[in-house]
């Protein structure tokens, strides 16, 4: 019995120590191995019409996006009947994380929807696909040019983009009206910082020294607070972090002003004091609870959950927000700084090909750019940009989204349109290592900085020398904007 | 030979000794795999700029760049401080709950230890989005609505570096004591009752059999949960990385969070391996020491 239970013991050790040693198997072993559909991203020797298995990794797009997944799998097959395509959902918060392991094990899906502004990062590892030379003209044909100019790197492309999406700002409509502000002028012609600084004074309301209600939140706790000063530096001249001549930008007089001003609508008490601390999530229910006129950032789709959450309010639903009011979004231009001329924040996200340790061959590559193509046009791009409330821009997306009514405020629509016209443009030839070192010096020095200053810890000047020094030994003296 | 071969293969089947060794395989394949593999790894790529598709020798170019790093430094002091802010006080703060539920009954000892070692089942990240709670900049949070009852104004915890750290460090402060309670509850029970009824016939104070009974007598605990407790500390991530960001101004970075965004945000593993390198060797040399300073008389 003794020694039954000695070799009972010895087996279950040698399962937990084999069990443990089987996800370490070398995926690019399946590689020598015929393809068969289950046979992830392979990248092996197939002809045009032999199987093929085409691997997405997707996040919930929009509300109704992975709920479609069996529905696109199935279009796709019956599209192409030797192809599969096989979609891993994950979270948004999973999305990166998931993604940068993949890619860093060499291994990573052959499409996955991600920020236009990843397609550095990845670069950087080597490890997209460019599929220039494989994307039909129909294709390219197909979608807008300034979307697609996003999806580019250098002369080379890699992935089609799923829409294009204005950084903005949304305002109560009525409480804008309240504090006499001509929102449908403001849609048109956009404003300056200093018109802008004025009605947001009018949007606070203060009682007994207590503030109830402020003119403008924005989102600044942690990383959002590059979203904040990145949207505001577009309209002071800066739509990108380097000039046309590939100088560092942010060291110019602009950025102090920017800055100056930021300080500024804190100390008016336009903004909350405690602002370094407002993440997305509290800002909005600042916004559905009344307790902010403006907040920003505004995406199109923030008019449907406002909506929605009206809906809730009207049915006496208990999901509504707890405190909320009903409210009537109103897509606001950012204001221009400086007498600059306004530049809308745009943000492209689409489906990026990457390419596993070995190189693919013509036939997969062809396969998968098929299968970002099927994803980022067409009825897919129609009923997913639907949902979010995003223009779309592609031919083939306008066409299929004809038949798919939305209720849309008209205003918006049309401040969106014209705030999309101005947007701007991709910047293709900042190369890698140059936009690693943008990215880096923007995560280490100017996040951290503009904590530090909007917690009133800092001033606008002492920051501004702050990110120059940085940027000075990060580009060199000739490599910044004087 | 046939004859010589057998007993020696029945010794090995039979021996104690093989089944062991047959045991003990399980987990050196299980630690081979898992820790030295990966530090062996680490070692190599800290000498590499690592890519997926081949990286490239670069000599001791990270250790190089690490060492010039302001934020690496900033980073160091700023974990020291949280080391020292959060393990002595940690410590008194377990040693003080476990004296208090000592004389406790039973059933009342293993509820209370039951809610202290709460905390440490919980997820980690649930526990933030509470503390988030609490840490409520606006004066509706649950510290500023204490404050504001005393007539101070609200405060922005973690969005100021005045009090991002101690928000984090009052967080250590009042969670995570579990374990250590535990530990010294059971060295407190593994001291011999003779010495208190000795001291009570010599009329010892509660304060004296605390000094000279108790507190001599936890020194193998004491030493043993500051190591490990230092450890821990140094390796702090999740807090700084879940409540602040290392936010403001980097005034809560950590090692540990700058080793992630080194890793994972910008994929300079090379140079994060050489940190996590320079991070082991810092926290080997200190353990070295208050074994040194602190074991010299621990009796195990």
């Amino acid at each position: 019995m003794k020694r039954k239970m000695r070799v009972l013991a010895s087996i279950f050790a040698l399962t937990l120590a084999l069990s443990s040693l089987a996800a370490c198997g070398d995926s690019t072993k399946k590689e020598a191995n015929p393809p068969t559909p289950s046979d992830t991203g392979s990248k092996t020797n197939v002809s045009a019409d032999a199987k093929d298995t085409i691997t997405a990794l997707l996040p919930p797009v929009s509300s109704e996006y992975q709920n479609n997944f069996p529905q696109m799998e199935k279009d796709f097959n019956a599209l192409y009947p030797n192809l599969t395509l096989k979609i891993e959902p994950a979270s948004w918060e999973d999305m990166t994380q998931k993604l940068d392991t993949q890619v860093n094990a060499g291994s990573p899906p052959d499409i996955a929807f991600i920020g236009s502004d990843g397609i550095s990062k990845y670069m950087q590892q080597d490890m997209l696909m460019d599929i220039t030379d494989t994307a039909t003209k129909e294709m390219v044909e197909d979608y807008d040019k300034v979307p697609l100019e996003y999806m580019k790197n250098g002369t080379g492309l890699y992935g089609f983009p799923a829409y294009m999406e204005i950084h903005a700002l949304g305002g109560n409509r009525e409480f804008l009206e309240k504090a006499g502000i001509d929102w449908k002028k403001v849609q048109k012609e956009g404003w300056t910082f200093d018109e802008f600084r004025e009605a947001i004074k009018k949007g606070v309301v203060s009682e007994g020294g207590k503030t109830s209600r402020y003119g403008f939140v924005f989102a600044t706790a942690g990383v959002t607070s590059k979203d904040y000063l990145g949207i505001l530096i577009k309209n002071a001249g800066m739509p990108s972090p380097f000039t046309s001549d590939l100088k560092y930008a942010y060291t110019s007089k602009n950025f102090l002003e920017v800055l100056k001003d930021i300080r500024a609508m804190i100390d008016d008490g336009s903004m909350p004091k405690e602002l370094s601390s407002i993440d997305a999530g509290k800002r909005w229910n600042m916004f559905l609870t009344g307790q902010t006129m403006i907040t920003g950032k505004g995406l199109a789709t923030f008019e449907n959950s406002a909506n929605k959450n009206n809906a809730k309010i009207e049915a006496n639903d208990g999901s509504a927000v707890k405190g909320s009011i009903k409210v009537q979004y109103t897509v606001l231009p950012v204001p221009t700084f400086a007498g600059e001329k306004m530049q809308a924040s745009a943000a492209v996200d689409g489906y990026v090909t990457f390419r596993g340790k070995k190189e693919p061959t013509a036939e997969h590559k062809a396969n998968v750019v098929k299968a970002a193509y099927f994803l980022a046009s067409g009825k897919v791009a129609a009923s997913t940009n639907n949902d979010l409330f995003v223009a779309h821009i592609t031919a083939s997306g306008k066409k299929a989204a004809e038949s798919m009514p939305v209720t849309r405020d008209e205003f918006n629509k049309a401040a969106v349109e014209t705030m999309l016209a101005q947007a701007a443009p991709a910047r293709p030839d900042i190369p890698t290592d140059l936009g690693a070192k943008a990215i880096k010096l923007e995560d280490e020095v100017i996040v951290p900085k503009l904590q530090a200053l909007i917690s009133g810890e800092m001033t606008p000047d002492a920051m501004y020398e702050a990110v120059k020094t940085a940027a000075i030994q990060t580009f060199g003296e000739d490599g910044v904007v004087k | 030979m046939t004859q010589l071969a057998k007993p020696i293969k029945r010794r090995r089947i039979k021996g104690d000794g093989a089944w062991g060794y047959a045991f003990i395989a399980v987990a050196l394949v299980i630690f081979a795999m898992f820790t030295a593999y990966p530090v062996v790894s680490a070692f190599i790529i800290s000498f590499q700029k690592y890519k997926p598709l081949g990286s490239t020798f670069v000599g001791f170019d990270n250790y190089i760049v690490t060492f010039k790093d302001a934020l690496f430094w900033k980073s160091v002091v700023n974990t020291v401080v949280y080391t020292l802010l959060t393990v002595p006080v940690g410590l008194f703060i377990s040693f003080a709950v476990a004296i208090m539920i000592l004389p406790l009954r039973k059933k009342l000892q293993t509820t209370f230890k039951a809610v202290y070692y709460l905390p440490a089942v919980a997820s980690g990240v649930a526990l933030s989005v509470v503390w988030l709670w609490i840490y409520d900049p606006l004066p509706s949070g649950i510290f500023n609505q204490l404050l504001n009852f005393f007539g101070i104004s609200n405060q922005n915890w973690l969005g100021s570096s005045a009090t991002a750290m101690f928000s984090l460090v009052l967080m250590a402060w009042l969670s995570s004591h579990g374990t250590s309670i535990i530990i010294y509850l059971a060295a407190l029970l593994g001291i011999d009752d003779s010495y208190y009824e000795a001291a009570e016939l010599d009329g010892a104070s509660f304060m004296k059999k605390l000094w000279y009974i108790v507190i001599p007598c936890l020194k193998p605990t004491t030493l043993f949960l500051l190591v490990t407790g230092v450890i821990g500390s140094f390796q702090v991530f999740q807090n700084a990385y879940l409540m602040t960001g290392g936010g403001p101004d980097n005034a809560t970075t950590m090692v540990g969070l700058l080793i992630f965004n080194n890793a994972f945000k910008y994929f300079e593993f090379g140079k994060a391996a050489a940190q996590s390198l320079i991070l082991a060797a810092i926290i080997a040399g200190i353990a070295l020491a208050q074994f040194k300073f602190l074991g010299n008389d621990v009796e195990y």
